[in-house]
């Protein structure tokens, strides 16, 4: 059996133990640890699985495919739980309900998503997306009394319903084109036309649009905000962050290997909704008191700059950067948004009672290096220099300026400076003057969150002043 | 390595004070003067040797040039370099940065430590700024100069800070993402012209680019540094920064941080995109026109002292806008002196406002009046450095002026008639605060125990009137450092007069 296989089966025999443990007796700190230890196993599996070299089977049927870029993603991704991970006992011990099937939802959607970002065919990519949205549902209404998040929780399993039935009819179509499941086949452009061109170019919208749900694009971008606020702040951080980051992989992949871009009104389309994304995520987050509806208003506006990087593909205009920096591009942003929005959630976890902007206010005086660590995740989620999200942002524009995509361009530098506004919103609340002062005394600042967050900054400080190593890195990984 | 001890000095020197705190109040104005003076030492041999000649400096266009990749990938290096013009306003920057630290020395008495950690990075930054010459390093450092610069106005301002601090950052970043795109762009045509990818300076410059897409790549470097010059349509950031900051912030930001937008025009603007910067002239000529007539008059109707000084500085960068764009020897070498005497004299009345307020607790003219009675020496000095402000003849103020005003008239004589009423206005609101505030009716609130300038203050003022009266009676071996930097303009001037 393959190797790239096992860290998924781990977590899925870590998934079956919390089961069994659970028929015996209930344990929290078992639980916690049978599942850190897993992702820890997974995790190193998945380390040394980066330079082992690529099994070439080059069979098209095969459901999922492996090779150093599906790696680094699935590593990047187990390193994303991970993290949350760290901050999952303390969290868990503040809600009221039973806590181990927690950990095995957690578990489940992390499979979901392994599943996803390997996966080279529709039927993988399909039960992975499954199994990672149902898990979500539990997650999100875990919390059986809080009304806020039933509602979020009923939401999501209608929303990610309709979503899967669009990505199920798409296929569909597809399938009639191609006769085949396989992602690889759609590569192959069949001569022989089954279908009239305009049914492939629905086919594909019905998929964008499944995919554009989960990733909370703009027309389809209304849940987003009463999720992150409805949700236990743990499911958000994993909806922030492993979903978007799966199903963008998806999305990345199938207008890879589709070569879509023949169609000009599916070039047409991802403008638009990036573009709108830019902006009406930038704009709807100034209006947000919540900071958690205001990072899900920023994530709509990053994954929106992220959409650039698929009109770049196989997009030949006026290149001087080659076909493998758009994958860089892409990859890199990934790691920076990714690590800069852990970061933001798990200091979101260490303020259990911090709702708003305002709850912030005068954190910088008697929590510096909480709100230091906060600060400068803003100012890396807002790009500027010395972060990691800046260098991320330095990539996107030298791809884009690359390939001369002026419109798009100058909707990113507009809604940069939208944002600007509320990541600075934020800094500017931590550093007002305190009016109570007892308001921070019950933050547990224990050496376990401590050396959190300053891993943290070592990796968004670290990596932006010297991304040459991270840079290097994904350049092998790309060839 | 002397370049980045030089900028390693500052930041360790902010980290420590920062640390200090923790001991004793007192303790991190100390380090931070400790590590200013020691900034001079990197610098020392350097003066030493050349000694204000020209003949050391004909040798090549860079005094000092050190490189270490930092980014393989773009081939992006962090190349530091220094010439006769970063040399000039790097011993600006360090004179002010003791003028700043002098007028916080009473008057910051919160969070200390903090303090002297911003205003140390900012003048890293700044230095930063004036020695990058790889593109993209000079971009890290004229964003994260702004960032400690937000600090040190929104926590340490006055009554209106947060929205003060707000708006400069937003100006200013507005200007650096326009910079950035403009950056990628010229480095993307670049490439296609030649096919080596480069953020050297050194390798742009040889290869000017051409083509339409050259004049848009140059209007986005320039409004960026217009921001920050800061020209007409950009400059109400300034009056608000300056109002709501404490008078070292104040002191930072007239003094050195306008300058890094005149710097970027003749380092960067001129050199890299000479055809789109000709296209570019008249109306930056119009706007800094308009800039000195319009910031003169909105200097006049001010009530608040530091919002007339903030205007008049409004007014004087316009006069280094008219400098550059005049692609004449003269008006340039002007524009590089008004940048040294501006940032000397308004700094100076900055921090006589900053004195002001310390012992009146308001900076409103109409509650002012008479203080020449109570503070002899404090409005001795008001005197001086307003007629400074005016251009009075053997001051630094007046050469620079009269230097822009001779090398512009010979391309716009229209433009420059108008720029010269600025000369009238300015002594008109000079006149006026100097009237309003140190003589007239002494206001009645005022309680009598209020003492004159002591020591400390004395020095710092009277070495900035040395200064300024140095650079007014001996300007030529500020010219002699100067010039070679902007040879490689003169190539323009050449052919000017061919192509107007």
């Amino acid at each position: 059996m393959n190797v790239y296989y096992y860290p998924a089966f781990i977590l899925m025999f870590a998934a079956l133990m919390i089961l069994i443990q659970l028929c015996f007796k209930r344990s929290h700190i078992t639980s916690y640890l049978i599942s850190g230890l897993s992702l820890f196993i997974a995790l190193f599996m998945q380390f040394f699985l980066q330079n082992q070299p690529t099994s070439q089977t080059n069979n098209s049927n095969v459901l999922f495919i492996f090779n150093a870029q599906t790696s680094f993603v699935a590593f990047l991704l187990l390193m994303v739980v991970g993290l949350i991970w760290v901050q999952l006992y303390n969290w868990l011990k503040t809600i009221n309900e039973q806590k181990e099937e927690y950990y095995l939802l957690f578990l489940l959607t992390t499979i979901g998503g392994l599943i996803m970002v390997s996966s080279n065919h529709f039927a993988s990519f399909f039960l992975g997306l499954e199994l990672m949205s149902l898990s979500f549902v539990g997650l999100i209404a875990y919390c059986g009394h809080d009304q806020k998040a039933q509602e979020a929780g009923i939401k999501y399993l209608i929303l990610s319903a309709i979503a899967s039935a669009f990505i199920l009819m798409g296929a569909a179509l597809l399938y009639l084109q191609f006769g085949s499941l396989s992602f690889s086949e759609l590569l192959q452009n069949t001569s022989s036309q089954i279908l009239p061109q305009w049914a492939v170019i629905i086919a594909i919208i019905f998929i964008f649009t499944g995919l554009f749900f989960k990733l909370s694009l703009v027309p389809c971008h209304l849940w987003v905000a009463d999720l992150f606020e409805g949700a236990p702040l743990v499911t958000a951080a994993m909806l922030a962050t492993l979903s978007k980051l799966a199903v963008f992989i998806i999305l990345w992949r199938l207008v890879t290997l589709g070569n879509w871009q023949q169609y000009q009104i599916i070039i047409d389309i991802l403008s638009i909704v990036a573009i709108a994304s830019m902006f009406i995520g930038n704009f709807l987050g100034l209006l947000q008191k919540n900071l958690l509806r205001l990072i899900a208003y920023s994530s709509i506006a990053h994954f929106g700059y992220l959409l650039i990087v698929l009109l770049l593909i196989n997009n030949h205009a006026i290149s001087f950067t080659s076909q493998s920096f758009n994958t860089q591009t892409l990859f890199f942003y990934l790691v920076a948004y990714l690590f800069t929005l852990v970061g933001v959630f798990s200091i979101f976890m260490q303020l259990p009672k911090t709702k708003t902007v305002d709850d912030l206010s005068g954190l910088f005086w008697h929590k510096p290096l909480i709100a230091i660590t906060l600060m400068l995740l803003m100012l890396s989620l807002a790009g500027i220099p010395l972060t990691l999200g800046f260098m991320a942002k330095f990539y996107l524009v030298m791809a884009a300026v690359s390939q001369q995509l002026w419109l798009v361009l100058a909707a990113l530098v507009i809604s940069s400076i939208i944002g600007l506004f509320y990541y600075l919103r934020v800094i500017m609340a931590m550093l007002k003057t305190p009016e109570d002062e007892l308001k921070f005394n019950n933050i547990n600042s224990d050496s376990n969150s401590l050396s959190l967050n300053l891993l943290i900054l070592f990796l968004v400080i670290g990596f932006g002043v010297f991304p040459s190593s991270l840079s290097q890195f994904i350049q092998q990984l790309t060839g | 390595m002397t370049l980045f001890i030089l900028l390693l000095i500052p930041l360790f020197g902010g980290l420590l004070a920062w640390y200090s705190e923790r001991f004793n109040a007192d303790l991190p104005k100390k380090i931070a003067l400790g590590s200013l003076l020691s900034c001079w030492l990197p610098l020392t041999p350097l003066l030493n040797s050349m000694s204000f000649d020209a003949n050391s400096l004909g040798a090549s266009q860079w005094l000092l040039n050190e490189s270490y990749h930092w980014i393989p990938l773009f081939n992006i290096n962090t190349h530091l370099a220094l010439d006769g013009l970063s040399l000039l306003l790097i011993v600006l920057t360090l004179l002010m940065g003791l003028v700043a630290l002098s007028s916080a020395w009473c008057e910051i008495t919160k969070r200390t430590g903090l303090f002297y950690l911003n205003l140390l990075w900012t003048l890293a930054g700044v230095l930063g700024v004036f020695l990058a010459i790889d593109l993209f390093l000079f971009f890290v450092f004229w964003e994260v100069m702004l960032v400690p610069m937000y600090f040190l106005i929104s926590i340490w301002g006055y009554e209106n800070r947060h929205y003060a601090a707000f708006k400069f950052f937003i100006f200013t970043q507005t200007g650096g993402l326009l910079m950035l795109l403009s950056l990628c762009a010229l480095v993307g045509i670049h490439y296609q012209q030649t096919g080596i990818l480069t953020f050297n300076y050194n390798i742009l410059i040889q290869n000017p680019i051409s083509g339409d897409l050259a004049f848009w790549v140059a209007l986005g470097f320039t409004i960026a540094f217009l921001v920050k010059l800061p020209a007409l349509p950009f400059h109400s950031w300034l009056p608000d920064a300056h109002t709501q900051a404490p008078t070292a912030a104040s002191v930072i930001l007239a003094a050195v941080l306008l300058k890094t937008g005149g710097y970027g025009i003749i380092r960067f603007v001129l050199p890299l995109f000479p055809e789109a910067s000709l296209a570019l002239a008249p109306f930056m000529m119009l706007i800094g026109v308009i800039g000195i007539i319009y910031g003169a008059m909105m200097a006049f109707v001010q009530t608040d002292l530091k919002r007339l000084v903030a205007y008049s500085s409004v007014s004087h960068m316009g006069f280094v806008l008219l400098g550059c764009f005049a692609f004449n020897i003269y008006a340039l070498q002007g524009a590089v002196m008004q940048m040294l005497a501006h940032g000397i004299s308004t700094s100076a009345l900055f921090v006589l406002v900053g004195m002001i307020q310390h012992r009146y607790h308001t900076r409103d003219l109409n509650k002012l009046g008479g203080l020449w009675i109570n503070l002899p020496k404090l409005s001795a000095f008001g005197l001086f450095f307003g007629i400074a402000s005016l251009g009075m003849p053997g001051l630094g103020n007046f050469v620079a002026e009269f230097l822009i005003l001779v090398g512009s008239f010979a391309q716009y004589p229209k433009l420059t008639l108008f720029a010269a009423s600025g000369l009238i206005l300015a002594a008109v609101y000079s006149l006026l605060l100097i009237y309003k505030t140190f003589f007239g009716q002494i206001k009645p609130s005022h309680e009598s125990k209020i003492s004159d300038t002591n020591t400390k203050e004395w020095c710092t003022l009277i070495s900035m009137c040395f200064i300024l009266i140095y650079l007014g009676l001996h300007p030529q071996p500020f010219f002699d450092l100067v010039p070679f930097s902007l040879m490689k303009l003169s190539f323009i001037s050449a052919n000017i007069g061919a192509l107007l």
